[in-house]
């Protein structure tokens, strides 16, 4: 698999997947537009995908210019592989760039690198070094600066390094395993991981890979090298940072972007009626993240609202180690009896996108679609009933973070509807995350991850430390194991939907939603879309 | 005179050394250095991780031993990493090359104030710029909030049980009666929002150009102070404090009003202003001085919920994202100067009341 330079990111197949959904009549036009331009699909192209002109399609240029203020946290800034918030990252990316990144679209692209290729076993990756980089003290970029940051990505001495736990297969006790990284010339590198491992271009697009100058001391601001367009002018923790188009640097990607003059980010605090009464002022032009009740009040004051799918979501499952669950039938019954539609609409304010009852999202690249599920009450009940246990109570554990017992809460509405008797206990979050592995029946939230096969590998692999569903099947592990060694995702998404189905069958658990991440800014920036990881690549930012 | 004065800074630094080993004691309790540590070094940090950088940080010794560090009567920690660098508390005063030049002990005996952990630099610096904008926003507050209070109660307590009296007083006891985080807020939905309160009235009227009145937010006074931006947060703070001082001020006129002398100044003929101005005033203004020099600390409490209310980075904000991120040095250093207001302020009251009442003699 290559990436050449400059190659347009391909179409999302979720969104030809959602087109099709469209044109049979099953998805609202106004419904595809959001989901496919939320997967990064421009909305001239989305039109197109439904064989319609797009409204006022005007091919809009960038222009030069302008300061774009941004409500964020501005937290100490410290060592970037030991970044724990992506705000940390945001600020620095202007100068700090990455070898790849994480699109939303869920797609990687190259940045520091041209292109890469891995052998068929995913087992030796060869990345190919932009060429004509320079860091912007004037040093050139080279393959030897990429091979020293993998070294201190690889440092597990340094606390809270979290590349390390990203990069298990290239290093040895704590450190870079010797070897590992062949640096073949000035441009080429070469990894030689000791295991199959597709997550580890994903694991570089992640906001703490930064990549640094060989110099740095482990303070992004005062020692601002890097290879970007900007650098930063003052940075105040907890008020705010400011950084301006850096004159005395020509930028390797110079013309593609670097179109603000200056970003400001600042800092309002965690209170989001502050954020509103500076937007109301004129005095913010774009939030990091909006969230909850505020979607209403930003979209009320005139801000355009944008929306990103992420593969998080709140598994409502069964753990199998505990009757009734153990009982396929009983599990495949309370499925039946819950429509996942109506969790997302009255349990989660319709704040996302509809899920399967599998764990894989449409915004991962493997994702293959299966026939929509079926919802049937009275079979539900008939189930239970053929199964004996007509008449057991069961119960639903969750904790008390409200979209968590919201979420439950309709789960258990639904099926108490089929005639089945159905106990709520919710738990007070300290208590509830103690046993959260063992509830028989209970919610878990799980976090976003890049690849379909990364919370497949976590959750439900047999024995796995995570694996809360206590599922076990070994048509699914092999299958998993296989898929772990494939990279490209096309090829992969033949056995994903094998995978995907095997959770259905299996009725392992409902997993009702994705959840969405929203972000209001005012109209007239553009590029700056809600991304599924936080991202703010304001170096593509543009005003008008 | 002196001894008085000694004696008033002798209890000042007892009360500082005291609060600050409270403070020191509840900051330093093992959970808050490992929320401090992970604040520090990354919020997913193991245990391991968290003991090892508390180690490496010098948190790991006797809480007695590190509270004489910050205050230099004991040795700073210093260690010896594995690669021959020394480290050590007092090693970011000089340059790291420069070991020789490393003073034995700093603290707060030698100056030297600390280092925040939440903003990433010297104690003194945060708390010096932070001052400067809370003594911005407290001049205003007085500025507003001593005149006002003054007339109101001068007013209501020149004509005990009038109409003006009843209507004064009612307004003084609900201002002070509503606390800033009620009046804040109200402020805010009243006058700066787009969609309800008074400012799309007058948007619709076309008087004003913007979306709103006032901004509910102080954050662009900390370049350039406004009428626009910093109405709110100095309103919200003198309403809070105006309605106890116009109390206090007609209490303390109205006795005045009963007294002999006014009553022999009204037979003699002297006009009703003049009496109120001429001969009233300045006995009734003792007991406001004392309460004006005393609610001077109270409203800190203000400055913090109304600093962070209108996100103004001032020295109750700072306090705020102290506590928040268990910044032991700043909260230490953010103690000190509330004692240093407290006692500073009474000093005053004590010494200005003597002035004003030439009964009182301080000896």
């Amino acid at each position: 698999m290559t990436h050449e330079t400059g190659q347009k990111p391909k179409l999302h197949h979720a969104a030809k997947l959602y087109a099709r959904e469209c044109q049979d009549g099953r998805l609202s036009r106004r419904e595809f537009m959001t989901r496919a331009t939320a997967l990064g699909v421009a909305a001239p192209a989305a039109y197109g995908l439904l064989g319609l002109a797009a409204p006022e399609a005007k091919a809009q240029t960038p222009q030069m210019g302008g300061t774009v203020r941004i409500q964020m946290d501005v937290r100490a800034q410290r060592d970037p592989r030991t970044w724990d918030w992506s705000e940390l990252a945001n600020t620095c990316r202007g100068w700090l760039e990455y070898l790849v990144q994480y699109n939303r679209d869920g797609s990687i692209t190259p940045v520091l690198l041209e292109s890469w290729d891995a052998n068929d076993e995913a087992t030796e990756y060869t990345l190919n070094i932009r060429q004509g980089v320079t860091w912007n003290n004037g040093d050139p970029f080279t393959a030897e600066d990429v091979a020293h940051n993998f070294e201190r990505w690889c440092d597990s001495s340094v606390e809270g390094n979290s590349m390390a736990s990203r990069l298990g297969a290239i290093m040895q006790d704590g450190q870079l395993r010797d070897g590992a990284v062949e640096v073949v010339d000035d441009h080429t590198l070469r990894l030689h991981l000791s295991n199959a491992d597709i997550t580890i271009l994903t694991g570089l697009a992640d906001y703490p890979a930064a990549v640094v100058h060989p110099s740095f001391d482990g303070d992004p601001i005062r020692n601002p090298i890097g290879t970007g367009p900007y650098r930063p002018v003052s940075y105040d923790t907890g008020i705010g940072a400011i950084i301006e188009r850096n004159p005395d640097h020509s930028w390797w990607n110079a013309g593609n972007g670097a179109w603000l003059d200056r970003i400001e980010f600042i800092d309002l605090g965690t209170d989001p009626a502050a954020w509103v009464a500076a937007a109301e002022g004129g005095e913010i032009d774009m939030l990091y993240e909006t969230t909850g009740d505020f979607l209403s009040i930003f979209s009320a004051i005139g801000m355009e609202q944008t929306e990103a799918i992420t593969s998080a979501t709140l598994c409502v499952r069964f753990n199998q180690g505990n009757p009734p669950y153990d009982n396929r039938n009983v599990r495949r019954a309370l499925q039946l009896a819950v429509d996942n539609a109506q969790v997302l609409e009255l349990g989660y304010n319709d704040q996302g996108i509809m899920a399967e009852n599998h764990h894989v999202c449409p915004v991962h690249p493997e994702y293959a679609e299966l026939p929509p599920l079926e919802v049937d009450r009275e079979r539900a009940r008939a189930m239970l009933e053929e199964e004996g246990h007509g008449d057991t109570e069961f119960e639903l554990i969750s904790s008390d973070e409200t979209f968590h017992s919201d979420t439950c809460d309709n789960v258990a509405a639904q099926i108490r509807a089929a005639g089945i008797n159905i106990r709520r206990t919710i738990l007070p979050g300290a208590t509830f995350w103690g046993d959260w592995l063992t509830y028989p029946f209970s919610a878990t939230s799980w976090a976003m991850r890049p690849l379909g096969v990364q919370v497949l590998n976590l959750a439900y692999r047999s024995g796995e430390a995570w694996n809360e569903s206590a599922f076990s099947n070994a048509e699914f592990d092999d299958l998993l194991e296989q898929a772990n060694g494939i990279v490209d995702a096309d090829e992969r998404r033949e056995l994903m939907a094998r995978l995907q189905e095997i959770m259905q069958e299996e009725g392992v658990s409902i997993i009702p939603y994705w959840r969405s991440l929203f972000r209001h800014a005012r109209a007239d920036i553009h590029g700056a879309e809600m991304h599924p990881t936080f991202e703010i690549h304001y170096q593509n930012y543009w005003m008008s | 005179m002196v001894s008085f004065l000694l004696r008033r800074i002798g209890i000042m630094l007892v009360t500082a050394l005291c609060l600050t080993f409270i403070v020191f004691y509840l900051t330093n309790l093992p959970a808050k250095l490992d929320t401090l540590a992970k604040t520090q070094a990354g919020s997913r940090i193991s245990d391991a991780e968290v003991a090892s950088w508390l180690d490496r940080n010098g948190y790991s010794q006797p809480m007695l031993v590190r509270y004489g560090e910050w205050l230099g009567v004991v040795p700073g920690w210093t260690r010896v990493e594995a690669d021959g660098t020394q480290t050590g508390r007092c090693n970011s005063l000089t340059a790291p090359t420069d070991i020789a030049a490393t003073p034995e002990r700093c603290g707060l005996f030698q100056g030297y104030w600390g280092n925040s952990t939440r903003f990433r630099a010297p104690v003194s610096e945060v708390i010096s710029a932070r001052l400067g904008a809370t003594g911005l926003l407290m001049m205003w507050v007085l500025i507003v909030m001593v005149p006002m209070a003054l007339i109101v109660g001068v007013l209501a307590g020149m004509r005990e049980g009038s109409r003006t009296d009843r209507a004064l007083s009612t307004f003084a006891i609900a201002s002070t009666a509503t606390p800033e985080y009620v009046s804040g807020v109200v402020f805010i939905a009243l006058l700066a929002s787009s969609s309800i309160g008074v400012s799309p009235l007058l948007v619709s009227w076309g008087w004003i150009e913007g979306p709103v009145l006032f901004q509910g937010n102080a954050r662009s006074a900390l370049q350039q102070i406004t009428f626009w931006n910093f109405a709110l947060p100095v309103m919200t703070i003198a309403l809070f404090g105006m309605g106890y001082i116009a109390r206090i001020t007609r209490a303390s006129m109205t006795e005045v009003m009963t007294q002999q002398y006014i009553r022999t100044a009204r037979l003699k003929g002297v006009s009703f202003a003049n009496i109120v101005l001429r001969h009233a005033l300045r006995n009734a203004l003792i007991a406001p001085f004392t309460v004006i020099m005393l609610q001077i600390p109270w409203l800190l409490n203000g400055v913090v919920i109304v600093e962070v209310l209108f996100s103004y980075p001032g020295f109750g904000w700072t306090l705020f994202e102290a506590a928040a991120n268990n910044d032991i040095e700043l909260l230490l250093a953010a103690s000190v100067v509330a004692v240093l207001v407290v006692l500073v302020t009474q000093l005053i009251s004590d010494i200005g009341y003597v002035w004003l009442n030439p009964r009182i003699r301080i000896s």
